[in-house]
């Protein structure tokens, strides 16, 4: 119910930067959309559909381009709401959300960190968990770990 | 401040009142007018025998290596103050070996908050590359002697996350560690068995 | 003029920096240095079977395993399509709940000694070894417990489970009017306590600060209420919230949770007794049933029939509100998994809280914030 009434009011809004709103079990849906209303679309969800609190910000690398996600809480309807946003693989860059939600700066220098998503606006985007200067991100799938299985034939070979 | 002059003799020491009343002979304790009770501890056992060869020893003048280090150990190993730093998980169990059941305080291991002030360094949890250098930096400010116990997989060989991109594998790349406690994390009983293994350690030293 | 206190300092209780600056006595800035503990927890995941990754979750944040278990099971269970009994959903909440007592009564060691009293932490140690104790007896582990699974619970709690349960959760409630008596009757702790380190609900919200910190905001958010998970819809219980906002008021938040916690496991426990039955889901896929991740042969016949989708859960952990998203792609292993630490976003915000106060404040301040590095830094 919640989902219709909100996507209907998205296309409205944001017409077709509005990618579409997809059914997630337990949330009012899954919000798709274009980079480049972020910023309008951040203060739109917290302004007039009550979002106000901002619960975790993520990366996904799907190889051929990475994803952003969002997720929101509504203390008027008590319920998430995510949303998610696909990025180019060569150029990860999106607005940040620390002018609408501060409590976004951390999140969103784990996932700089993490996955490589780079937010434009940021007041502070350094590493936070890895050490200043390291040069990967961790979390991407060109990463490698180390199986067990590995490390025991390597210490077998030495 | 310029070093005093190598003809004068350094002063003697201000505070030196121990000769005075030093040669007042000791009171002569009849052993057998004194009651005898069985509630010397197994460590003032061990002292017991420790003085009495140190006085022996001391008569005929080779007090170094048999007298003063078994002395030395036997301090040593009785007042283990580790240092107050938790890491992860297994410095919750190091904490409640501190509680009320398990009591670490009656083997004199005292935690203290400043390596300054410890002789022994409990690694309790997974160390990780942006904490090395930190945690060799604490191990070198403790004063000598010192020793190290690697408590839990993690720190002793990188347990779960010995896969991990961000995780020292073992402790023991950093620094020379003397006892390692196996568990994930050991209950606080088995980090009480390792510092008595470490005191076992400490008696056996002869360097 | 900036200070480092930490990575080893005896306020922060765990891995992590708090860089203030100060002007004399007065905290004008800070800013906190995160990620002396970064495990890689997400990495690993991505590379491990579902249930081997409850080994990390214990170990992600080591004073709430059972609370992190829960949340990533719940969200595995979405992502997997997977349904368990009833009777391993009110395990899991029993669980979850003494978990909450275990948790805060550590966090009671933990805060009023840095206050400078040594009693609470022997006390609080004390109790808080009576519920490992029960932990133990049906998990066999003091503190990582690798307890639930994809589709239910590992075991049944053994006879006479409850019974002692019962006995240890009377104790308690006799306990806690100790300690209130110890540290509310105190006149030094009043006045270290009250009116510091205030952070009022406006800014608390905006900064995204969850859990006990909120509640004694006066913010009546408690996602058990809210957005009941498991079975906290069938139980009754209240939300402590003060308006304080203040030391005092999370001190007063936490110890009538634990009361609200004791009220939870006794009616877990009543219907526990009274509906036996299966804790394990008996319609699971072999390879979640499995002890090992299949591999080689078995794995390829197998993987055709793995199912896909997202899944996703927020739990309201003792230090706040954690989230899990698992992304199941239709491999072995979940394709990418990531939390939410309430502990890292409640320390962030001591940018709002801090500044103002005087350096003697910020170990009663941080103290009760209740910080868990290891899900912090994950």
């Amino acid at each position: 119910m919640r989902g219709v009434e909100l996507s209907a009011a998205l296309a409205a809004r944001f017409g077709d930067k509005f990618l579409g709103l997809d059914p997630f079990p337990g949330l009012v849906g899954r919000v798709r959309f274009d980079p480049s209303v972020a910023r309008a679309l951040f203060e739109y969800l917290r302004d007039e559909q009550g979002f106000v609190h901002l619960t975790m910000v993520g990366g996904i690398d799907w190889v051929d381009h990475r994803e952003v996600f969002y997720t929101l809480w509504s203390d008027r309807d008590r319920t998430y709401l995510q949303l998610s946003a696909d990025l180019p693989a060569d150029h990860p860059t999106i607005a940040s959300a620390v002018p609408v939600w501060p409590g976004a700066n951390a999140h969103e220098r784990e996932a700089w960190d993490l996955v490589g998503i780079r937010f434009e606006g940021h007041p502070d985007l350094r590493r936070i968990f890895m050490p200043e200067g390291y040069e990967f991100h961790p979390l991407l799938r060109s990463f490698p770990i180390h199986e067990p299985e590995e490390l025991e034939v390597k210490a077998r070979s030495d | 401040m310029s070093a005093p002059p190598q003809t004068v003799p350094a002063p003697a020491p201000a505070a030196a009142p121990a000769a005075a009343g030093g040669d007042a002979p000791l009171p002569v304790v009849d052993q057998a007018a004194v009651p005898f009770f069985e509630i010397e501890t197994l460590r003032a056992r061990e002292f017991i025998p420790a003085a009495k060869e140190a006085l022996t020893s001391l008569l005929k003048e080779k007090a170094e290596g048999n007298v003063i280090r078994p002395v030395f150990n036997w301090a040593g190993r009785n007042s283990l103050f580790p240092l107050h730093w938790g890491l992860a998980c297994c410095a919750i169990e190091f904490a409640a070996a501190f509680g009320a059941r398990w009591d670490a305080e009656r083997f004199g291991v005292v935690p203290r908050s400043s390596p300054r002030q410890c002789d022994l360094l409990i690694v309790n949890g997974t160390v990780t590359w942006k904490v090395a250098h930190k945690l060799i930096t604490l191990y070198e400010q403790m004063p000598e002697p010192k020793w190290a116990i690697a408590m839990g997989n993690c720190a002793t060989g990188g347990g779960p996350f010995r896969t991990a991109y961000s995780v020292v594998p073992g402790v023991d790349k950093l620094i020379p560690v003397d006892v390692y406690i196996a568990g994930c994390p050991p209950r606080p009983e088995n980090m009480l068995d390792g510092v008595l293994r470490l005191e076992q350690l400490i008696k056996e030293r002869r360097d | 003029m900036w200070i480092n206190m930490g990575p080893q300092h005896p306020m922060t209780h765990g891995l992590w920096n708090l860089r203030v600056r100060v002007e004399g006595e007065v905290i004008r800035d800070v800013e906190p240095e995160m990620g002396f503990l970064h495990r890689g927890i997400e990495k690993i995941s991505e590379n491990r079977h579902y249930n081997e990754v409850i080994t990390l979750m214990d170990r992600c944040c080591y004073v709430a395993g059972m609370s992190w278990e829960q949340l990533f099971i719940q969200a595995s269970e979405q992502a997997l399509k997977v349904t368990p009994p009833a009777r391993a959903e009110y395990l899991r909440v029993l669980s979850a709940e003494l978990q909450r007592i275990a948790s805060h009564l550590m966090w009671y060691a933990a805060f009023v000694q840095d206050l400078g009293l040594m009693t609470p932490f022997l006390y609080g140690m004390r109790d808080r070894d009576l519920v490992l104790d029960l932990f133990q007896s049906y998990t066999g582990a003091r503190m990582t417990y690798e307890y639930m699974r994809v589709g239910g619970v590992r075991n049944d709690a053994p006879h006479g489970f409850t019974d002692q349960c019962r006995k240890v959760l009377d104790w308690l409630l006799a306990r806690f009017v100790e300690y209130d008596q110890l540290c509310l009757g105190s006149t030094i702790f009043r006045k270290r306590c009250d009116d510091l380190g205030v952070l009022k609900a406006p800014e608390a919200v905006a900064y995204g600060v969850t859990g006990p910190m909120l509640r004694s905001a006066g913010v009546r958010r408690d996602l058990r209420k809210d957005r009941p998970y498991s079975v906290y819809d069938q139980v009754e219980f209240d939300v402590p919230v003060t308006d304080t906002a203040d030391v005092t008021g999370r001190y007063l938040v936490r110890m009538e949770e634990m009361r609200q916690s004791v009220r939870i496991c006794r009616q877990c426990l009543d219907w526990l007794d009274r509906n036996p039955g299966p804790v394990l889901a008996d319609h699971l896929p072999r390879w979640l049933g499995a002890p090992y991740a299949p591999v080689g042969r078995e794995a390829y016949l197998l993987k055709r029939n793995y199912p896909t989708g997202l899944g996703f859960s927020m739990v309201e952990e003792p230090h706040g509100e954690a989230g899990a998203y698992v992304v199941n792609d239709g491999g072995e292993h979940p394709y990418r998994v990531k939390f939410r630490s309430p502990v890292l976003i409640n320390i962030w915000a001591a940018k709002r809280y801090l500044p103002g106060y005087r350096i003697a404040d910020i170990p009663p301040i941080m103290g009760s914030v209740d910080v868990c590095v290891g899900e912090c830094d994950r």
